[in-house]
């Protein structure tokens, strides 16, 4: 359940970037996984810990992220919608074999002195990790949505959202906007990345993985809704544990992918998505 | 020009069965693998690229069509060929619990065993040609059409009074039929299944991108793709998986997969059609 | 370049018009040539660490006997690795060995998942090159081969493995439960199993369950309450409150390095007591980096795996080379059976009548009996009729003051086990 908080977090920057751009980040769950390793580094090279270290992980993603969209998807804005997917996944494939490379193939986990400690609230305990890896994605999830409907910035970024056209002829320079969203996107990531450090060992190749669950989580919330996906990983984070309680541990992975399907059955667009028109 | 491009791709094509008496077995693998691909891109393009209906769970029909193949032909008996033809009768007994197979292997022509690794190359070349076949008659058919215009306008197309429900699912029934078939392929020719790897999203991407990089939604978009991306992945092997920097033919391989995609943004059978239309 | 074969260079050549990119020139090598064998494992992907540890036990071995003067009987002749990556993807294991072969391998030596060694067995039969399986588990992979020679389908087997069977694992874990909790004097009546629901972890313990049936042992396993979760796992805390409901008295997990730093902390949050915790194969909790990582978490943890042979001072020094070789990393059963096989492979050219024939290769396969291996062996390396190495077993490793420690069967053990584990 308080897993929820960090799926969440990752699930609305990966939708804020197709909301805003409608691209497909596939290179999602790897940034994730660099977001993690950049933790562990500052924990174990600095000593910082990753509590604090999430808001330098936040910022370098934030640079990679802009620079992505700069330097890569803004060239082939015009091509075809399934080239953008090609382009992600090529990040994809060189981000995790970068962290391959410079980082080893072991699992590795950050130490983190709260990490290890739990408090017991009568007869259930609770993990401190985990209650403030939650608290802390949920306080973000709200300044982001405070950024996107309180300052300049945040609101040009929803009127090219909205209408990219419309957007231009007001004078927005909707290359920044885009690179700044996209920005944010990734730094959204990154910080989930290293709340969730010492939490979940993690290896390069986990960011496949880590990609598909954020699409899950996007879905069933509904496509470029912040507060779908929000309540999306709060979802899927109760209905795994759930799923795990009454049914075989290891069918719990299924739940999610049923909720999937049940979700687009009944509500195609996502709990919180509009339909298309 | 336009009729030069043709008869240059007549000949190469009219190459492709020499390449096993030219070349060694490596090529042969490699050729095998690229028509392979080429062949599971092009199942996918029906649904993906024509109708636009992004899949990404392609993997899961190329996962039952092993399954099954493997199946009946370890448990039962029964030959693949056979199997390869009924494909589509989803086994159901054959998914569960299956954790991964190992096919004996006999060399066996009967069983879809060959004994020389050239076997195969014919078989997939055939597939390839075959299924290549069958999306340009269907291009040109209504059937075509309509997936075509589903892609561009959806409600558009429903509004004319096209049942686009029903078309979807045809063009999808086709695709993973034409996948299972591969599926089947797949089993005979590696000897083994995994769950994880006949079902993963990994090789859902492989079929994938093959068919984008090509050109999605063109009769020779899929193999054009295959043909590109299969001798890239080689090239960055051969050259860079030496060594001890371990992953660094995939960082390569990526880069050439974003070089593509800025070189060519629209894909490689579009962006070559233009050129020689001029 | 130019010792690259001209097939290989024409294609090149002939596919890709711009793949002029230089390769790194490579030195003229002194005579004789060298026997070259090509090395397939998973250096990327999932499976990157263990693969990578074969890749490393392989060249270090290699390095060994060409240090040692090569073949001796054939003047001298090193040995050549050449290198292939499966990136974790079946169909890889058969395109990288028959690039390899095509650049000039006479062997096959690989490839740690059984799902692209498989593939590689259908390019050893075709091309009769000699296959020697350093790890795989799987039965089928050589039993498969044998029958069809068996029942005339195939003239020659050209697949060997020196590794412990699928079946062999749950067989002698069975046996170790046994036997250590005779000694301890105790039989519990809970045995708990978990397992992580990958292809590794389910064979495993479906080898296991089996073994547990036919053997009848006097402890009791909870054969209908077994724990899977799936892998890699995000959170293991639903599967240990239910692993605590059952009351275990011996816990019993397979795992993987990563759900191992998930299961292990969560078991002790949760406060589960038990006699201890005895796992039936759970690769990679031995080594520096987990115990590091899982510090008290680790202590008493015991588990069936292939072992080197630790008693033996080869295997120290050579452990010793590994670690520096390896940035600290631990001698162990994936790096152990590379290292072992190139060793056997080396073994039998010494003993070919000839090289440039496949089937002398084999003759002398069959005819192994290899007594210097590193690992914990019940005897001589040998190839039984499938082509199996019958005295490849594991061994009862228990970690000891962070330090992992061979404590079982006897005639192996560094240590006595400490069973149960001692009250915190």
């Amino acid at each position: 359940m308080l897993f929820g908080g960090v799926f969440s977090l990752m699930a609305v920057g990966l939708t804020l970037i197709f909301g805003v751009m409608r691209v497909v980040n596939f290179a999602h769950g790897d940034m994730m996984v660099w977001g993690m390793y950049l933790a562990w580094l500052m924990a174990t090279r600095g000593g910082v810990d990753p509590y604090l270290g999430f808001v330098v992980c936040a910022a370098a993603l934030f640079v990679l992220g802009f620079v992505v969209q700069r330097v890569l998807v803004q060239r082939i804005v015009d091509a075809p919608h399934e080239m953008q997917i090609l382009l992600m996944l090529g990040v994809a494939l060189v981000l995790e074999n970068l962290a391959l490379l410079l980082f080893g193939p072991e699992p590795q986990r950050v130490r983190s002195a709260l990490a290890q400690s739990t408090v017991w609230l009568g007869p259930v305990f609770v993990d401190v990790a985990r209650l403030i890896a939650f608290a802390v994605a949920v306080l973000l999830t709200l300044l982001l949505s405070l950024f996107l409907y309180r300052t300049d910035v945040g609101r040009s970024i929803r009127a090219a959202a909205d209408n990219p056209y419309g957007a231009l002829v007001i004078g927005t320079d909707v290359r920044r906007v885009y690179a700044v969203a996209f920005g944010v996107g990734a730094a959204c990531v990154g910080a989930a990345g290293a709340l969730v450090a010492p939490l979940l060992p993690f290896q390069p190749p986990m960011g496949l993985q880590l990609s598909v669950a954020s699409f899950n989580i996007v879905i069933i919330g509904g496509m470029g809704s912040l507060l779908g996906a929000f309540v999306g990983g709060l979802i899927v984070a109760v209905a795994e544990s759930l799923g795990a309680v009454f049914l075989k541990p290891s069918l719990k992975e299924l739940v999610s992918f049923s909720l999937l399907v049940l979700i687009l059955l009944f509500r195609p667009a996502g709990i919180f998505g509009r339909r298309a028109s | 020009m336009r009729r030069v491009a043709i008869a240059a791709a007549v000949a190469l094509l009219a190459m492709l069965p020499l390449v096993p008496s030219v070349f060694g077995s490596y090529a042969v693998t490699l050729f095998t693998l690229i028509f392979f691909y080429g062949f599971l891109g092009q199942a996918w393009n029906i649904v993906g690229g024509y109708a636009g209906q992004l899949s990404a769970g392609h993997a899961a029909f190329l996962g039952i069509g092993a399954y099954t193949a493997a199946l009946l032909s370890v448990e039962r008996g029964v030959t693949p060929w056979l199997g390869m033809c009924r494909i589509i009768v989803s086994n159901t007994e054959a998914l569960g619990g299956a954790v991964g197979y190992y096919i004996t292997f006999t060399g066996d022509p009967r069983q879809f065993q060959f004994q020389d690794a050239r076997a195969y190359y014919y078989v997939a070349l055939v597939m390839m040609l075959a299924v290549t076949g069958i999306v340009a008659w269907l291009e040109r058919r209504r059937f075509g059409v309509y997936l075509s215009a589903i892609r561009e306008d959806e409600s558009a197309c429903e509004a004319l009074g096209v049942n686009t429900f029903r078309y979807k699912m045809l063009a999808m029934m086709l695709s993973s039929f034409l996948t299972g078939i591969g599926g089947a392929f797949y089993a005979f020719y590696l000897f083994s299944l995994q769950p994880a790897s006949v079902f993963g999203i990994p090789l859902s991407v492989e079929i994938i991108i093959r068919a984008i990089v090509g050109g999605a939604g063109t009769v020779l978009g899929p193999i054009l793709g295959s043909f590109i991306l299969s001798p890239l992945a080689e090239l960055a092997r051969y050259y860079f998986a030496q060594g001890g920097w371990h992953g660094a033919h995939l960082v390569v391989y990526g880069l050439l997969l974003i070089a593509v995609v800025l070189f060519l943004p629209e894909g490689a059978y579009p962006r070559l059609a233009r050129l020689f239309r001029r | 370049m130019t010792s690259s074969p001209l097939t290989r260079r024409t294609f090149l050549k002939a596919t890709l018009a711009g793949g002029a990119i230089a390769g790194a020139p490579r030195p003229l090598r002194a005579q004789p040539k060298p026997f070259r064998i090509a090395a397939v494992h998973p250096v990327t992907g999932p499976l990157a660490e263990p693969g990578q540890a074969c890749r490393l036990g392989a060249q270090l071995a290699v390095e060994a006997v060409n240090a040692g003067g090569g073949i001796k009987s054939k003047g001298g002749m090193p040995l050549e690795l050449l290198l292939g990556d499966t990136q974790s993807k079946p169909e890889n294991g058969r395109i990288e060995a028959e690039r390899l072969v095509n650049q000039g391998a006479q062997m096959l030596l690989g490839s740690f998942d059984s799902g692209s060694t498989a593939a590689m067995v259908s390019v050893a039969q075709q091309k009769r090159v000699p296959f020697l399986i350093d790890i795989a588990a799987a039965d089928p992979i050589t039993a498969n081969v044998a029958r069809s020679v068996k029942e005339g389908q195939q003239k020659v087997q050209y697949v060997y493995r020196n590794f412990p069977t699928g079946s062999t694992f749950g067989r002698k874990a069975v046996q170790y439960f046994t036997e250590i909790f005779a000694e301890a004097k105790v039989t519990p009546k809970r045995v708990a199993l978990m397992h992580c629901n990958d292809l590794f972890g389910v064979n495993q313990s479906r080898g296991f369950l089996a073994a547990y049936k036919a053997a009848k042992p006097p402890w009791t396993l909870l054969e209908d309450d077994v724990i899977p979760w799936p892998e890699p796992p995000s959170d293991l805390s639903t599967e240990v409150a239910r692993l605590k409901a059952l009351k275990p008295d011996v816990i019993s997990p397979i795992t993987r390095p990563a759900s191992a730093l998930l299961l292990l902390p969560e078991i002790r949050k949760q406060r589960i007591e038990s006699l201890g915790i005895v796992g039936p194969g759970s690769p990679g909790l031995y080594e520096a980096g987990q115990i590091a990582a899982l510090k008290e978490d680790l202590e008493y943890v015991m588990a069936s795996n292939p072992w080197p042979n630790f008693r033996s001072p080869k295997t120290q020094r050579l452990a010793e080379d590994y670690q520096k070789r390896s940035g600290g990393r631990l001698f162990d059963t994936n790096s152990g059976y590379s290292y072992d096989a190139v060793f056997v492979i080396a073994d039998v050219l010494e003993r070919a009548a000839k090289l440039d024939d496949p089937d002398a290769i084999v003759e002398a396969i069959q005819k192994t009996s290899y007594t210097a291996g590193l690992m914990q062996y019940g005897g001589p390396v040998h190839f039984n009729e499938i082509g199996d190495n019958p005295n490849a077993i594991p061994t009862m490793i228990q970690i000891l003051k962070a330090k992992p420690v061979a404590v079982w069967p006897k005639d192996a053990a560094l240590q006595k086990f400490v069973f149960p584990r001692p009250k915190a």
